[in-house]
């Protein structure tokens, strides 16, 4: 961001913000185990700090997501999900059991970890990306109606 | 004792701002009041102890305004 942009108020809040926002988006889609958060929080907080970059430097911004790439990216975070709920069906187990995934872990807590982490990961994805969707929908119909 | 008088304190809060909203004539007036409001929901459901309803609430406060602010672009501000 060497790029100046509007005033300082509106540069330097850009630089503290949306790091921030993102950052702490991630430490609460990993840590949402043992605190409150989630898939979901995580998903709009992300979302959150990406809207403010596009609020405060526009188009061009530096983290901006289009929103023909944002619907493609919400489909990719909906597979994650359901790769991971299919995924112990052609290993001998039931719908979204953890216990059969196939990856390499000595006991099965770890597994069952795994399995609630991928599923967040699909979650957070789809939420952030249907976030920044319909902002770009709302922006291009008021860009339109001008 | 004190958690009750600032619990009834923050449920007047709340009813004052609905009822703000309800009246005001300016409709940015009324989306940035819609966001005290959402605040002031935040801190109830905070003390009445699910801290991950409260930090939905806080986020989707945050983005719902974020909406409200951009569709005003294309429409009357003014409501008669």
């Amino acid at each position: 961001m060497t790029k100046r942009f509007g005033g300082i108020v509106l540069d330097i809040s850009f630089r503290v913000l949306v790091p921030f926002t993102l950052v702490y988006g991630i430490y609460i889609l990993t840590h949402g185990e043992f605190s409150p958060g989630g898939g979901f929080q995580a998903g709009a907080l992300l979302a959150a700090g990406i809207v403010l970059s596009r609020l405060i430097q526009g188009r061009s911004a530096g983290f901006n997501i289009s929103g023909e790439h944002a619907v493609i990216w919400a489909g990719v975070g909906t597979f994650i999900y359901a790769l991971t709920g299919f995924l112990p069906l052609f290993f001998g187990g039931n719908f979204l059991d953890y216990s059969f995934l196939p990856f390499p872990a000595e006991e099965l807590h770890e597994l069952h970890a795994m399995g609630i982490l991928l599923i967040e990961i699909g979650v957070t994805i789809c939420v952030m990306m249907t976030i920044i969707d319909i902002l770009d929908a709302v922006t291009e119909r008021a860009d339109i109606d001008d | 004792m004190q958690i009750l008088i600032i619990e009834a304190a923050l449920l007047l809060f709340l009813i004052f701002t609905t009822v703000c909203i309800l009246c005001v004539k300016d409709i940015l007036a009324a989306a940035i009041i819609y966001c005290a409001f959402s605040f002031c929901a935040v801190l109830l459901y905070f003390m009445m102890g699910s801290p991950d309803v409260a930090f939905t609430e806080a986020v989707i406060g945050v983005v719902s305004t974020i909406y409200f602010v951009v569709a005003l672009k294309n429409m009357n501000r003014w409501c008669k």
